[in-house]
């Protein structure tokens, strides 16, 4: 049996080889791929179109590498600007923002080439910024510039016919002429230098319409608004800006995009030849990849981070702030048709909830005071969160620090169910459902904590904690029918419009999904999206923050983010506005 | 002969609708809004929803969703993969070569390897041989794949860096795309050689070596207790026992003789595993980040996909409709008693 024998020597030959031989190549390893950085994350991009992309995955990729925009965020700041393709930031002082606040000049920057050696224009900026707001695909992002410029969400009717009448009124509120842009806004709108910062990416005009992209004429609306799949756009996959990076391409087989240098960019060029952003689904490998010094900077999982801590070589920034809260919701208005098991016998017999059942404030205050929120941020977030008092992210403008705030207080939770449907909860009981998105670790955990703290009131008080696919959760979500879900919302700018309209605004993502309806909410909102002074506007922000509180719709947790990467990487700075790292200044060395 | 195999050739369309058929009616227990989900990818757009669900008419009645997907595919529009970025033809098209040649790989070792120490172990029955066999074939089947991916790939990546994850290193994938590269037939270590790029062969030998291992392991067990099972049961033949009472060699009894007759069910198996394999093997790509056609089948279904899905499904079908085929060839070549018809 010498086969058995070799088989053996070989065996065990590996075994010590790998046991006892070179712990990993971490230690003293010199730098992988000195000139490449390579990102590895989970996730495709969906398009690589500025037009059509609304996910972080694509954005990451081309906003500020291959894409610019006028203006840019100062440093970590993410309510000053600087000027990148505008040669100064628009203000009333520099006569860049008139008196009205609804007008707003860009001197655009002079000798900027794009990637194809061709001079950029203030005719490309108004190409780009009317070709993202007609692109206006399906729960696309064309109403963050339709909205202010035109005061509309959608370029579409009810019946999905385009309305042409929009494109002579955007040509007329956007002009170009000699090396000066002008927007003219609707409505004074305070967050409008935010949405720039973020949404007003140029693209190569001339060459666009080489490639068989939109012409720039009413005409030609009709092949660009609405494109059936994602392919259909000419900037699906090929690329030609202003950045530091070039697209060389898009490789959807191996799940990888690949930028170059651009040597020829208007500031200094870029340290980094190249950048990779590749998906690897699973953390198993990802994790590997970062150890060995394939991958230098990682996508982790917050429940991940153990297993990356300690690595050899590889330094986690923990704490970031971040443009995200997550919301506990209660649903005001329960949809029951077609049966609901989530509302149990939809009565309040001690065993369900009518579809009313969190239209009592009574019923949410208990609930405010029921949960235990330093439980819920120990072990289901390990600390990295904190409670928001409202949907404005803490430290944005508009926040109110001093804003009193429920905490967890049982003797105030059971007063407020005692007093719930004059006294009928409390002697009855109940029986619910909260869902989350099966996978949501954190998300399960905090639902957890919420029905042991609710059922710890009263015997009688039941709470069931469901988790759903997130394709069913989306569907019953949007049908009004869990009575309590838990879900986050990331900016699209960082504007406080941009939180307290989707938390609660009558017809908001998840007001309306809440069946929340305040006309004096409503009010507000629009009040402090035209409001050009930032006192006012703050102290309408102020004002419907006092309102979350009394009305108490949602509680508000504020999750922080951290980064892994090897300790190599140099340059990198945290902008809770960024979609991903800014390349731009980074190094490996 | 030719007959049987155009007869069954004419099968693969009606199995391959029929599986999608199966398909779509499946589908009729999600709700639109569920179907909906793979176009979302930021909880901002869930306002759209219905926007969505009306665009790509997936409020229909069934039928009709499935006689607009079938119209297209007559026209030979297969559809759009939400998952894979590309349609699903083309899908298909970049991702079953690497997949392709992770089986050719893989296959060789499991057959050569599975039937040498199958019939080994029935003719030294109860011999230290057949028990380090049973043992090995036990052990390597009762842990699941992606045990043994990670295991493979911590050791073997991790610890010595010798298999990283993944079809090619940076180098070999930059010079790949570099335009001096000219891809004949896809398979990576093929074109690497008609190339003359024999570090590029080395280093996609490399990144197949983790997965093509792990396969190996799984799929080595079933085979050798299936060769040895038949082949005691050969053994066991008078004709055997005839040969070996004319005074052939042992060598001649076991190879020639009783091995060609033990192979009957050893056929069945190996095309199954092959078809098997070439459906994509879907963890062992998904944790050696090899892109191969399991790993988008996988994904597509998760996520929903739904002309991602059925694309996929009704390749499958025609893969073991035709596997079937080849195995019904190889067995009348292999036992003259099979008469095609």
């Amino acid at each position: 049996m010498s086969w058995i024998r070799q088989l053996t020597a070989l065996l065990v030959a590996t075994l010590v080889f790998a046991l006892v031989g070179s712990t990993g190549v971490a230690q003293g390893q010199a730098v992988r791929n000195p000139d490449t950085l390579i990102l590895v994350r989970f996730g495709d991009p969906e398009s690589l179109d500025p037009a059509y992309a609304y996910d972080t995955a694509s954005s990451e990729i081309f906003l500020w590498h291959v894409y610019e925009t006028l203006i840019f965020f100062n440093g970590g700041s993410t309510g000053s600007f600087v000027p990148m393709l505008a040669t100064e930031v628009p203000s009333v002082a520099n006569g860049g923002i008139s008196r009205d606040g609804k007008t707003y000049t860009f001197k655009i920057r002079p000798n900027v080439k794009f990637h194809d050696g061709t001079t950029m224009t203030a005719e490309d900026v108004k190409y780009s910024l009317l070709r993202f707001m007609f692109m206006d695909r399906d729960g696309g992002p064309s109403w963050i510039l339709l909205s202010p410029i035109l005061g509309v969400e959608s370029t579409r009717d009810d019946k999905g016919n385009l309305d042409v009448s929009l494109f002579n009124k955007a040509n007329q509120a956007i002009t170009a002429s000699g090396n000066t842009l002008t927007i003219t806004l609707r409505e004074p709108y305070a967050a409008f230098l935010s949405i720039m910062a973020q949404w007003s990416m140029v693209v190569n005009r001339r060459w666009a319409i080489a490639q068989g992209d939109w012409n720039g004429t009413a005409a030609g609306l009709r092949t660009l608004n609405n494109p059936a799949k994602p392919e259909d756009t000419k900037l699906f996959s090929q690329a030609n800006g202003t950045g530091p990076f070039k697209l060389v391409q898009w490789d959807r087989q191996n799940r990888q995009a690949i930028l170059e240098r651009n040597d020829t960019y208007w500031r200094q060029p870029a340290k980094l030849r190249r950048v990779i952003y590749r998906v690897v689904e699973d953390f198993g490998p990802r994790r590997l990849m970062l150890q060995q010094g394939d991958a230098d900077i990682v996508s982790v999982n917050r429940v991940e981070q153990t297993q990356v801590e300690g690595l050899p070589g590889v330094r986690i920034v923990d704490d970031l702030p971040q443009l995200v809260v997550t919301g506990i919701f209660m649903n005001l208005k329960i949809d029951v048709s077609g049966g609901n098991p989530d509302v149990g016998s939809g009565r309040l017999d001690g065993n369900g909830v009518p579809p009313d059942f969190f239209a009592d404030v009574n019923v949410r205050r208990g609930i405010a005071y029921a949960f235990d929120y330093a439980t819920a941020i120990r072990d289901c977030n390990r600390n990295k969160a904190a409670v928001n008092r409202g949907p404005i992210p803490k430290g944005m403008f508009g926040y109110n620090p001093n804003q009193p705030w429920y905490t967890t207080d049982r003797t105030r939770a059971e007063a407020a169910f005692r007093e719930a449907r004059g006294g009928q909860v409390w002697a009855n009981g109940f029986k619910f459902t909260i869902a989350f998105n099966s996978g949501n670790t954190t998300r399960q955990c905090m639902a957890q904590v919420l029905k042991s703290n609710v059922e710890a009131l009263n015997p009688k008080f039941k709470v069931d904690v469901r988790g759903v696919t997130w394709a069913q959760y989306l569907s019953l979500y949007r049908q009004s029918k869990l009575p309590m879900w838990i879900i986050g919302w990331a900016a699209d700018y960082p504007d406080p419009d941009n939180f307290v309209t989707p938390f609660q605004h009558s017809k908001g993502t998840y007001g309306s999904a809440q069946g929340y309806n305040n006309p004096q909410v409503d009010k507000l909102i629009v009040d402090a999206r035209n409001e050009t002074d930032p006192a006012k506007r703050r102290a309408i922000y102020f004002q419907l923050m006092k309102i979350a509180y009394d009305d108490i719709t949602t509680l508000y947790l504020q999750p922080t983010g951290f980064i892994v990467m090897r300790s190599w990487v140099r340059g990198w700075y945290n902008n809770p506005a960024f979609f991903g790292p800014y390349v731009y200044p980074m190094a490996k060395e | 002969m030719a007959t049987y195999i155009g007869r069954r050739l004419l099968l693969l369309p009606v199995v391959a609708f029929g599986v999608t058929l199966l398909i779509f009616a499946l589908l009729q227990f999600l709700a639109p809004e569920m179907r909906a989900a793979a176009f979302i990818t930021n909880p901002n757009q869930l306002n759209a929803l219905p926007a969505i669900i009306e665009k790509y008419g997936l409020n229909k009645p069934v039928h009709i969703q499935y006689y607009t997907w079938l119209r297209e595919v007559f026209h030979g529009n297969m559809g759009w993969s939400q998952t894979a970025r590309q349609p699903v033809a083309q899908a298909i098209g970049s991702f079953f070569p690497a997949t392709l040649e992770l089986t050719l790989y893989s296959f060789v070792p499991i057959m050569l390897i599975g039937v040498w120490l199958g019939t080994a172990a029935a003719v030294h029955r109860d011999r230290m041989i057949d028990h380090v066999s049973r043992v090995f074939s036990i052990s390597f089947r009762s842990l699941p794949s992606f045990v043994w991916g990670l295991l493979i790939l911590m050791f073997l990546y991790g610890r010595l860096n010798w298999f990283p994850p993944g079809r090619l290193s940076l180098e070999a994938d930059l010079f790949v795309r570099s335009g001096q590269f000219r891809p004949y037939t896809h398979l990576m270590t093929v074109d690497a050689l008609l190339n003359g790029q024999v570090w590029i062969f080395w280093d996609a030998l490399r990144h197949l070596m983790g997965p093509v291992l792990t396969l190996t392991m799984i799929s080595i067990a079933l085979l050798v207790r299936i060769t040895r099972s038949s082949m005691l049961e050969v053994l066991r033949q008078d004709y055997v026992r005839t040969a070996r009472a004319k005074g052939l060699a042992e060598s001649v009894v076991i190879n020639v003789h009783a091995r060609k007759n033990a192979l009957i069910p050893v056929i069945t198996l190996s095309s199954l595993t092959f078809v098997g394999l070439l459906g994509g093997v879907v963890i062992t790509e998904t944790i050696f980040n090899f892109p191969g056609i399991g790993r988008w089948g996988a994904f597509a279904a998760q996520q929903l996909d739904i002309p991602g899905v059925t694309g996929f499904a009704m390749f499958v079908a025609a893969l073991t409709v035709l596997g079937n085929l080849a195995a019904d060839i190889l067995y009348a070549y292999f036992d003259p008693r099979v008469r095609l018809q």
